[in-house]
């Protein structure tokens, strides 16, 4: 299931979702072709079947001018993500929030602040992972707690922008 | 050498681990930088996985054969994973960089961005311009043109 939804109203609906109260959302920026995003297609599916029971939404984006939505179809159904991917339009919301590199994650909490933002974790062989930082992050922001680390770097593929007049 | 000691130094040097790129991590990065204090400097950090790090490779190899002479380096740090480091080297010769090449090997990869540029997130292709002191003049984030690089160099040399 994907979706093109432009930025906006995707930033939209971030923010009443947060005034309502309703949950904590993470959103992930992607790529079809970047192999460091790919190397986390296993893990974003274990993220997704973790969380989402326990009421967390999840937001996979993909910015990249230079991926169709017609890629991002066909990318999600040979890959199996159980979770729709939306095309940022424009890039919108990585404008928006800033995101560079793919892949990329925020956190967001009930009240619409950022409470995390970089790597889904420190390595992109699984059986190097030291730190788990977004799951850590989203255990934290869960438990009404704070996050120990909310801000990390990782080595990505940097997002294709669409260019535009400055 | 008698087959004695030369038949476990073969499977030795079989069995460990050749490192062929050099190995960089935070603290080693300004080591690296103040060996090379007198020259400009052009630090590229690339991946395999980087479709436009490998596309400017071979450009960014012409330059560094043109300005070498005035005292210009071009260093290049994979961000490759070690299962990668052959396929590093592989390209790095496919592209005509003979330079400086290394490997990070950071025990933590935000610490070493961090180190490097706080203001880095991270992303690749990424190149950082130091001047004859050691100080970072200008960080080219994402894809640059090659004449806007050689540009800023011009203007240290």
């Amino acid at each position: 299931m994907t979706g093109v939804r432009a930025g906006f109203a995707l930033y939209l609906a971030l923010m009443v979702g947060a005034a309502l109260g309703q949950e904590i959302t993470v959103v992930v920026f992607i790529s079809t072709v970047c192999p460091v995003s790919n190397s986390y297609n296993l893990r974003m599916k274990e993220l997704y079947r973790d969380y989402a029971p326990k009421g967390v939404k999840f937001e996979f984006l993909n910015a990249n001018q230079n991926e169709s939505q017609m890629d991002v179809d066909d990318h999600s159904r040979s890959v199996g993500f159980p979770f729709p991917v939306t095309k940022d339009a424009n890039n919108a919301m990585a404008d928006r929030l800033g995101a560079e590199y793919t892949p990329e994650s925020f956190v967001i909490d009930r009240e619409g602040a950022v409470r995390y933002h970089g790597r889904i974790d420190d390595a992109q062989n699984p059986a190097r992972v030291r730190h788990s930082s977004l799951r850590l992050a989203i255990d934290a922001v869960l438990a009404g707690g704070k996050v120990a680390q909310p801000e990390t770097k990782a080595f990505g593929c940097v997002i294709k922008r669409v260019r535009k007049p400055s | 050498m008698s087959p004695r000691f030369a038949i476990p130094l073969l499977l030795a040097a079989a069995v460990w681990p050749q490192h062929k790129l050099a190995s960089v991590d935070e603290s080693g990065y300004r080591a690296m930088l103040k060996s090379s204090a007198g020259s400009v400097v052009l630090v590229d950090f690339w991946a395999t996985w980087c479709a436009p790090c490998r596309k400017e490779m071979p450009l960014l190899a012409k330059l560094d054969a043109r300005l070498r002479q005035k005292r210009f380096h071009l260093i290049t740090i994979s961000a490759d994973e070690p299962e990668q480091e052959q396929a590093a080297v592989d390209y790095l010769a496919k592209s005509g960089i003979s330079g400086a090449a290394y490997l990070r090997r950071a025990i933590d990869d935000d610490k070493f961005i961090a180190a490097v540029e706080p203001k880095w997130s991270g992303a690749l292709p990424a190149l950082f311009l130091y001047d004859r002191q050691g100080k970072l003049v200008k960080s080219f984030l994402g894809e640059t043109e090659i004449a806007t690089i050689e540009a800023a160099i011009q203007k240290l040399l």
